[in-house]
């Protein structure tokens, strides 16, 4: 280790001499963070990755860790902030409520609200794979040009304001809207849509296709559709050709808008709100509540926890299955 | 899978797909095997089987109906066109129904911020009075003013740490640059709920106050993939060996870098920054944790709108942030898919 952190203060080679590339490449024996070898003509040297990588540690790592520790501490009295204490009863709370006597018991209401936010991340994610499939297909098999277009067309809802994107379903599934215009007009009554867990299913689907299209679409553009013939010449039938062919060249695409749509579905907090009104109770809500209202910062830290991990958890399984279809396919046009 | 590219070269490829009967190579005749049998996959098992059995030059025959069948047209590798073959029921439906469902939402948007009426809700007759009415609102200007301070910010810094980080991630190690990918992508895959109310923790400790820097902070810190991303794909595809040329022909590293490779980058330099600026202004979750009342963003704004009662001139926002969606995608997808200069 000592030898290594030597390696890395003190043999920086002067940048001009290894740009000279294969005349005079100075030995540099390789660390963690650099390569052996000189600089590449037209890059830089690895000392310029360094801002992105305080940028990192300061804002992405810091802020995780301070969640952690923080939901290892205790509340204080008044008010919201913790106090620099170690406590595990954060924790205890997702599972048990102690009543005035002091007795524990099992508390089933966190894990409901778990079970809700899995249940609407699941079926939302479920949904938005199959439709991007179809659409992916039908996408892929499409003159070059129309590609690039429906490319475009998919980009742009990515891109559109959150908050627009649910708005525009408020203004679909409110009382006075087209929906319920119609009901009454073919005489079936008006019927209350928004505020709905309903209208929070369709409001996280309406926002996470965009997310599954985009990899299941650069799994199947890169598919050679000429294997779809052979297997018609071995003699398969469309269906089989379907499930054995076709399929199996989306597999990446879908563990990639498994990872895209399921996390982000798992700890949304917009579309809930708006078109779930106080209905639908997700981890999203519950973990911004403990931080606003309830000020309880131990219990919502002790909440982000629990869903880092499943975060970690889906994001290993993601990058095991098929993370290289989801960078490939990033989410740029 | 070489074997099916062997037969596609054929111009009649089924019909050839078979051995053709009975002839070796040497011109003598071998015993040819006569079997029915229903698909092509079982006509090939026969023939591996009888080559099994009888050693190379034993055949099988083909039925007359199959040796005189033409090659089919839907067979074709064309991608596009009418293919019976490569239609699959119900695809085409579904995905015209999918683009449906993604735009009309917007569209009922669009339409009513031409509404005239007071209600937001209630269709009263074309107007632009609310595009009047929201140019005058100044809490809207303000909120907007401030949204599009943080994201030029956001945007320029962001950029300048993406380009910086992607020029120098090919010096690093394989592990190195997995773990700075990582670290750097982390924002992505975290729920926004969490990374709010943890940057808002982590903004405490180290002692700022909520305001305008940690939010311009974590915007830059969220931005950073999104300008990363179209620069990782278009550096795959630039050609290394100008940097080489350039270098042979005497520029310093600088100079290659400033002449050679930030030129070739530029294209996807503008379209990540575009992307910073819109994932900047869009952001809703995060920034509401670390927003004081003095620093409201355009997002935070509208939602309080939304909470408040529907209002009219949310449909004329929303419909100018659609706008801005479609510029900006239009533009970088103009960028990314240009033809090589």
């Amino acid at each position: 280790m000592s030898e290594q952190s030597s390696t890395l203060d003190g043999q920086k080679p002067p940048i001009g001499e290894a740009q000279r590339g294969e005349v005079a490449r100075p030995h540099r024996r390789r660390t963690l963070f650099s390569a052996s070898g000189g600089i590449k003509p037209g890059m830089l040297s690895h000392w310029y990755a360094i801002p992105a990588i305080i940028v990192g540690l300061l804002f992405t790592l810091g802020p995780i860790c301070v969640i952690v520790a923080f939901s290892f501490m205790s509340q204080p009295d008044v008010g919201g902030g913790v106090v620099y204490k170690f406590s595990t009863n954060a924790y205890k709370k997702l599972l048990f409520t102690t009543d005035f006597l002091g007795r524990t018991s099992f508390d089933p209401r966190y894990l409901k609200v778990f079970g809700t936010s899995l249940w609407q991340a699941l079926v939302t994610t479920f949904i938005c794979i199959v439709l991007s499939f179809f659409i992916a297909l039908w996408m892929s098999l499409r003159k070059p040009s129309t590609q690039r277009l429906l490319v475009l067309l998919i980009n742009i809802p990515f891109w559109t304001n959150l908050i627009v994107r649910t708005y525009a379903w408020m203004l679909i599934l409110n009382e006075n809207g087209p929906i319920n215009g119609f009901l009454k007009f073919i005489g079936a009554g008006s019927k209350q849509l928004l505020y709905t867990s309903g209208a929070s299913l369709i409001g996280l689907i309406f926002t996470f296709l965009p997310f599954a299209i985009m990899p299941m679409y650069s799994a199947l553009s890169g598919f050679d559709f000429r294997l779809v013939e052979a297997a018609y010449d071995l003699g398969a039938r469309k269906l089989t050709v379907m499930r054995r062919i076709i399929l199996r060249a989306a597999k990446p695409g879908v563990t990639s808008a498994v990872a895209l749509c399921f996390i982000p579905a798992f700890g949304s907090y917009v579309q809930p709100v708006l078109l779930g009104g106080g209905r639908v109770l997700m981890v999203g809500n519950l973990i911004a509540s403990q931080f606003s209202e309830a000020r309880n910062w131990p219990f919502g830290a002790a909440l982000s926890t629990v869903i880092l991990l499943i975060t970690l958890l889906c994001g290993v399984a993601a990058s095991i299955g098929g993370g290289k279809a989801a960078r490939d396919a990033g989410m740029a046009v | 899978m070489s074997d099916n590219n062997k037969l596609n070269k054929r111009p009649d490829s089924e019909a050839n797909a078979a051995l053709n009967a009975g002839v070796a190579e040497n011109g003598e005749t071998v015993p040819v095997l006569h079997m029915e049998y229903g698909t092509a996959a079982e006509f090939g098992a026969i023939v591996e089987r009888n080559i099994d059995e009888r050693g190379e030059h034993a055949s099988a025959q083909m039925p007359q109906w199959l040796e005189d069948k033409q090659p089919d047209r839907a067979l074709s590798t064309r991608r596009s066109g009418r293919n019976r073959l490569k239609t699959f029921p119900g695809v085409a439906f579904i995905s015209v129904l999918v683009i449906l469902f993604l735009y009309l939402p917007m569209l009922m948007v669009v339409i009513f911020s031409f509404n005239g009426g007071r209600q937001a809700l209630l269709w009263k007759g074309f107007s632009f009075s609310w595009y009047g009415t929201v140019f005058h609102d100044p809490a809207i200007i303000s909120a907007t003013l401030t949204s599009l301070e943080v994201a030029v910010i956001a945007m320029v810094l962001s950029t300048v740490i993406g380009v910086l980080f992607i020029l120098a991630a090919g010096q690093m190690s394989r592990a190195g640059s997995a773990l700075a990918g990582w670290l750097i992508n982390a924002s992505l895959i975290i729920p926004e709920v969490v990374l709010g109310v943890a940057t808002m923790g982590f903004i405490r400790m180290i002692g700022l106050k909520p305001g305008m820097l940690p939010l311009i902070l974590a915007h830059t810190t969220f931005c950073i993939p999104f300008v990363v991303m179209p620069l990782r794909a278009r550096l795959q595809t630039i050609d290394t060996s100008c940097f080489e040329a350039a270098v042979d022909l005497g520029a310093s590293p600088i100079t290659t870098v400033r002449r050679v490779t930030l030129p070739l980058l530029a294209p996807a330099i503008v379209s990540g920054a575009l992307m910073a600026f819109v994932i900047s202004m869009d952001d809703f979750m995060i920034s509401n944790f670390l927003t004081s009342a003095g620093t409201t963003t355009l997002p935070i704004y509208i939602f309080s709108l939304i909470r408040k009662g529907v209002n009219p001139s949310i449909n004329v926002v929303a419909t100018l942030l659609l706008l801005l969606a479609v510029i900006v995608t239009v533009i970088s997808s103009v960028l990314t898919n240009r033809k090589d200069d």
